[in-house]
């Protein structure tokens, strides 16, 4: 469950949609940008922050987020 | 307060030792993984009908059907392509995991739930979250139906031939299978109870996609019923049958006329004695039926406030196929203890099954503790080259909207309907915004 050390984000983008649900979801992790392109920060998740990663990957609708 | 409750929460959560997951979908997927981050570590099983990984349900109708000819798919050994619109990240739940598997029984005194292999599985912790399938017009195989990914891949494989279509329901599934399937190449008429998506979205959206769709090719026939018969082939096929007699062939047809909920195995069980046939399992602001058995997705009925949208019928689906309103009841009667003047209503949206299962499985382990649902729906829907995505109530009010953004005649838009109360319905049709941007837009004014 949670994130081994050296875990991060990361988006599959031609897959991505905009809708946001992510940003929702973990909104400290990521955020659209004003022409509605998602901007992940680039960093590895800290233990604490692995909920939230978990909720914005299953909760887009089309797959785009991957924990690695 | 809040400290001795968590106490005797925590001494509760110690008391479950085995959670038991009925459905795989993305309910039955996000309450397991839900049931791990509360803290549940006792022996978790989660099994499903379908023998696929859980998928993504709303790519059925939409990237799925049409992506094969070079959108996002995967190239096999074979060289056949692989259609991966629909995949879902791997679980994180750590379950054991039953694919292919259907419940046949519950006993909720003995808390056991009977496999269709025979084997009885004890429960502490029950979710409930079987899904739906698709409601048919008629038991002829040639009545093709689109609910689950075997149906998605079936009707993909054959277009390949670009058959002639009939699609029989004017919903957002029908209509997205329609703008699918006039993309692969095949000629497309759509019956629609009145005019396509107008109970779902309104005359003024509904006007818009149906004027795309006629644009592109869709012949639209409006009807007030329509039936199916054999079309006296020996191979099961079937033709519709309209009000004024008129019969419709072709060499495929697919039904999209809404869903059934998945409670046939609770037949018999004190949960299902007073629900008919084919009624959701109603459930509590926490998503329980008790504290020890939730039911979330598909096969639930939340209670939701009057007016709260997504709950409303036509609301449709932005999600789940096969749940075309307009044909279907999507409120249940009120009955649920604690159910708010609006009633208990099925939310068959994407969104609305991950937040109804995070809900549930919160409570199954902390009750009165965890917090009730509070869902505000998303609504998507892609076809005929438009993409519209919607915060609010559904349909929206009678009438013409606000251009946020964009104007009249096309083209990119952001549109607000206000509401008495000073809320509104937010529809983004072909305009990149994010989702908690069109809720803003919904909550409050412009």
């Amino acid at each position: 469950m949670s994130p081994e050390s050296g875990t991060r984000i990361v988006l599959d983008r031609p897959r991505c949609e905009g809708h946001g649900l992510c940003e929702e979801a973990a909104p400290h992790l990521m955020h659209l940008d004003d022409d509605g392109e998602l901007v992940l920060e680039e960093r590895e998740l800290s233990p604490s922050e692995a909920a939230a990663a978990n909720a914005a990957v299953r909760v887009c609708p089309v797959a785009a987020l991957r924990i690695v | 307060m809040r400290a001795q409750g968590g106490a005797v929460d925590a001494g509760a959560s110690r008391q479950v030792r085995r959670a038991v997951v009925v459905g795989n979908g993305i309910a039955g997927l996000t309450a397991a993984d839900t049931l791990r981050e509360t803290g549940f570590d006792g022996e978790l099983t989660i099994f499903g009908a379908e023998p696929h990984p859980a998928y993504s349900r709303p790519a059925l109708s939409k990237a799925l059907l049409h992506e094969g000819a070079g959108g996002a798919s995967a190239r096999e050994p074979d060289g056949v392509s692989r259609p991966t619109a629909h995949e879902l990240p791997p679980p994180l739940h750590g379950a054991t995991e039953l694919l292919g598997t259907h419940a046949t029984g519950l006993d909720p005194d003995r808390r056991t739930v009977t496999l269709d292999d025979g084997t009885t599985l004890p429960y502490d912790r029950l979710v409930l979250a079987t899904g739906a399938r698709a409601r048919r017009l008629s038991a002829l195989p040639g009545e093709l139906t689109l609910r689950g990914l075997d149906d998605a891949l079936f009707l993909r494989g054959r277009l390949a031939a670009r058959p002639s279509l009939l699609v029989v329901g004017g919903g957002p599934l029908g209509m997205e299978i329609a703008s699918g399937c006039l993309a692969a190449g095949c000629r497309v008429t759509l019956v629609s109870r009145g005019t396509p998506l107008h109970a779902h979205l309104g005359p003024y959206l509904a006007g818009r996609f149906t004027s795309a769709a006629r644009e592109l090719g869709l012949t639209v026939v409006e009807t007030g019923t329509v039936g199916l018969e054999p079309d006296g082939t020996a191979a099961g096929g079937a033709r519709a049958v309209l009000d004024d007699g008129t019969r419709l062939e072709a060499e495929l047809l697919v039904s999209a006329v809404g869903y059934v909920p998945d409670t046939g195995w609770l037949a018999g069980t004190p949960l299902t004695a007073d629900l008919t046939a084919e009624e959701a399992v109603r459930v509590d602001a926490r998503g329980l039926v008790r504290p020890d058995i939730a039911a979330v997705g598909d096969l639930a009925a939340f209670p939701v406030a009057c007016g709260t949208p997504g709950g409303a019928r036509g609301a449709g689906r932005g999600a789940e196929p096969g749940a075309v309103p307009g044909s279907v009841p999507g409120a249940v009667r009120n009955g649920v203890p604690g159910a708010m003047p609006g009633g208990v209503r099925r939310v068959p949206l994407w969104s609305g099954a991950i937040e109804q299962a995070k809900t549930a499985a919160r409570a199954l382990l902390h009750g009165d503790a965890a917090q009730p649902l509070a869902y505000r729906p998303y609504f998507w829907t892609e076809q005929f080259g438009i993409g519209l995505r919607a915060a609010g109530p559904l349909p929206p009010p009678p009438g013409e909207p606000e251009y946020v953004d964009g104007e009249p005649g096309g083209g990119p838009a952001l549109l607000r309907w206000p509401h008495p109360d000073g809320t509104a319905t937010a529809v983004a049709l072909d305009y990149r915004i994010p989702v908690p941007r069109l809720r803003r837009l919904s909550s409050g004014p412009a």
